[in-house]
């Protein structure tokens, strides 16, 4: 088989010649490296930082659970612009009726959120209050990882108790365990029962910056803005058995909903209904746009480097259109000195893009530690790059390459 | 006795050039053998043609007409991956001036042409050695051409253009940048070459250089105007 790139000589050779050459040009072959350094570089901060907000959006969903319906009392415009005048609203029972009416339903875990100032002999901080219930922590995954999480009698008595998130414990307690410990919530004593799972943070926020109290408490105690019923909530989770009766439950919901609050036809629901499906694949969605955009505007850079490439082979060319002749008058075929000249641009782009990737790993790296935001390098994508810088030098060294190769052998040796 | 064709056989080779409308017959119609073992000086005027006529024996350059047969081959149907394995394989230049690759060791500018023989690296080394140390260049081997004096530099080349074990050695004017005592060194070096049964075509304008061979051919305005034995040959003396 005789493939376009046979040449008689050995490709150990076309290496060797090309660091002979650029060796010679020192200053010069950097130069032009840099610039698919710099390409490679940004190309692969870009996959990593788009990758990162991927796993970081996914690990946020996967904290809120699965199969899961989220209903808030906000004005659903759909597609148009939100009315100010549509004001929403969102009851426990309302909860209570989704839970025996929709079908599918597995339990339904309102909820209320308030900010509290919490304070210890020495300490304080501020956090946010989740009123909760013992259903928010099957539904959403979220339990004790020391002492116990809310039970129903905690909620029936209104007791005054707390699980509350690590950052929290530390914040307040240092090392020592929580348990057991008594705080103040807005000057209220709450005894400490557990202490959540951590579930570290994505984006920016601290899932453990949190504490949970019963919700029927924090709705007596803890509630610093009034609501309009006596049991008005923030949201409500509706967890559902599976992925199909999610779907499903989804309409029911707005069904229910609509006719529970007397909704007219054509009229806006005064409440939102979103399935942990829809907001990953929203998310999702966003992430790969902006992962995209990022990818686009990075790979100018490789652009601008591959053309920088194509100048530097011209020129090396050029420069060297005697030695062609010479080569040729020595026996190189034409395939000879095109792939000479394309392992050269290649090893400058390899040389380029494998430190382009050293530097991408590291910038990520930091960026990881600084900035608390995953921007995983993996293996595949460094193989990618470095194939892709070679594919660059191919490319781009390519039109300078077979440029040589089309030189005529006495017009090449005449040539000063 | 067994029929030999000649190593070189040109019938009516013509290269015109094209300058500003007019043409330029620089080599105009010339038919030549030259048989396996001669040792040819072609002589002539500077612009007579021999460069033009040189570099169409040598498959470098392409003739505007007429046939060239190599070894009896018709170079014609010849495509250029076949012309750069018959520059190769059978010929060996030696250029007037040296044509060594810069910051190149002896021993790599000798290599070169075994890089497109499709040789191993050891193998190229070895053989290239070999010749480097024919040529007595045994310790110049690592030198660059800038370390290497004029001779030096030419033997270098010549070391390069056996290294192949070509049929024939075309050299134009290869002592037209050294000087006299040099000169004659290198045709001493041709002369032990022929002796051993290689073909040479040698270019020069200096008529005791031209003396070393054993067939003079004189060209004027791209024409052959004589072509006849060496009288009075010299010969070099061997010190060795
Ligand atoms: N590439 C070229 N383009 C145009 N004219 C050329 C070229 N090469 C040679 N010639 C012309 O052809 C003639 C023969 O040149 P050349 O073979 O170099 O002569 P010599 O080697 O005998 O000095 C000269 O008139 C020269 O000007
Ligand atoms: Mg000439």
């Amino acid at each position: 088989m005789n493939s376009i790139f046979a040449s008689v000589a050995g490709w150990g050779v076309n290496v060797a010649i090309a660091f002979t050459a650029l060796r010679t040009n020192l200053m010069r072959s950097i130069l032009t490296t840099l610039g698919v350094m710099i390409g490679v570089f940004s190309v692969i901060l870009a996959v990593a930082v788009g990758n990162g907000a991927q796993v970081s959006v996914t690990q946020q969903i996967a904290t809120l659970g699965s199969n899961m319906a989220i209903v808030v009392p906000q004005p659903d415009s759909g597609s148009g612009p939100p009315r100010p005048n549509d004001r929403g609203r969102l009851t426990e029972r309302d909860g209570q009726a989704i839970l025996r009416q929709v079908s599918g339903v597995r339990a339904v875990a309102p909820q209320i959120r308030n900010s509290v100032q919490l304070v210890t002999p020495g300490r304080s901080a501020t956090t946010q209050a989740t009123g909760a219930t013992p259903e928010y922590g099957n539904i959403s995954n979220v339990n004790a990882s020391e002492g116990r999480f809310l039970t129903k009698s905690d909620v029936g008595s209104a007791a005054r108790v707390a699980v509350i998130g690590q950052t929290v414990s530390d914040k307040l307690f240092g090392g020592d365990s929580p348990v057991g410990q008594t705080i103040r919530v807005n000057r209220v004593p709450f005894t400490v029962v557990g202490l959540l799972e951590s579930k570290g943070s994505n984006l920016g926020t601290d899932n453990d910056d949190q504490i949970v109290v019963p919700i029927t408490t924090l709705r007596q105690r803890l509630l610093t803005t009034p609501t309009q019923g006596p049991d008005d909530v923030t949201l409500l989770f509706v967890g559902f058995e599976d992925e199909d009766s999610l779907l499903a439950g989804q309409k029911e919901i707005k069904r229910l909903l609509r006719d529970r609050y007397r909704v007219q036809k054509g009229k806006i629901n005064p409440f939102t209904v979103r399935t942990t499906t829809e907001i990953a694949e929203t998310t999702s969605q966003v992430t790969q746009i902006f992962q995209a955009v990022l990818v686009a505007i990075a790979s100018i850079s490789l652009l601008v480097g591959g053309i920088g490439i194509m100048n530097i082979m011209l020129v090396s060319v050029t420069e060297r259109t005697r030695e062609i002749g010479l080569r040729m008058a020595l026996g190189a075929r034409r395939s000879d000195i095109r792939n000479q000249f394309l392992v050269e641009a290649a090893v400058l782009c390899i040389i380029g893009g494998a430190i382009g990737l050293l530097l991408a790993v590291l910038a990520a790296t930091i960026f990881q530690k600084v900035a608390d935001f995953p921007a995983p390098v993996g293996i595949d994508t460094a193989l990618f790059s470095i194939a892709f810088s070679a594919v660059i030098g191919l490319l781009f060294g390519g039109y300078p390459a077979v440029r040589a190769s089309r030189l005529s052998p006495i017009e090449a040796l005449r040539s000063e | 006795m067994t029929m030999t064709v000649p190593l070189i056989d040109t019938h009516d080779l013509v290269k015109n050039y094209e300058i500003g409308g007019e043409t330029v017959h620089a080599v105009n119609h010339v038919s030549l053998s030259v048989e396996r073992g001669e040792f040819v000086a072609i002589m002539g005027a500077s612009g007579s043609g021999k460069s033009t006529f040189m570099n169409m024996i040598g498959c470098l350059d392409v003739p505007t007409s007429g046939t060239l047969l190599l070894d009896g081959i018709d170079t014609k149907s010849l495509d250029s991956d076949q012309l750069a394995e018959i520059r190769n394989r059978k010929i060996g230049f030696v250029f007037q001036q040296f044509n060594l690759l810069a910051r190149t060791s002896a021993l790599d500018n000798v290599a070169v042409p075994l890089i497109y023989s499709g040789i191993g690296y050891t193998d190229r080394r070895q053989r290239a050695q070999l010749k480097l140390e024919a040529m007595g260049l045994g310790n110049r081997l690592e030198n660059t051409p800038a370390k290497l004096s004029g001779g030096q530099q030419q033997r270098v080349a010549i070391a390069r253009a056996l290294v192949t074990d070509p049929l024939m050695l075309l050299a134009d004017e290869p002592t037209g940048a050294l000087d006299t005592q040099t000169s004659l060194d290198i045709m001493g070096i041709f002369q032990k070459l022929n002796d051993d049964g290689i073909t040479l075509v040698v270019v020069t304008h200096e008529p005791d250089i031209a003396e070393y061979a054993a067939r003079r051919i004189v060209f004027r305005d791209g024409k052959i105007i004589e072509d006849e034995p060496v009288k009075s040959r010299r010969r070099a003396e061997h010190h060795e």
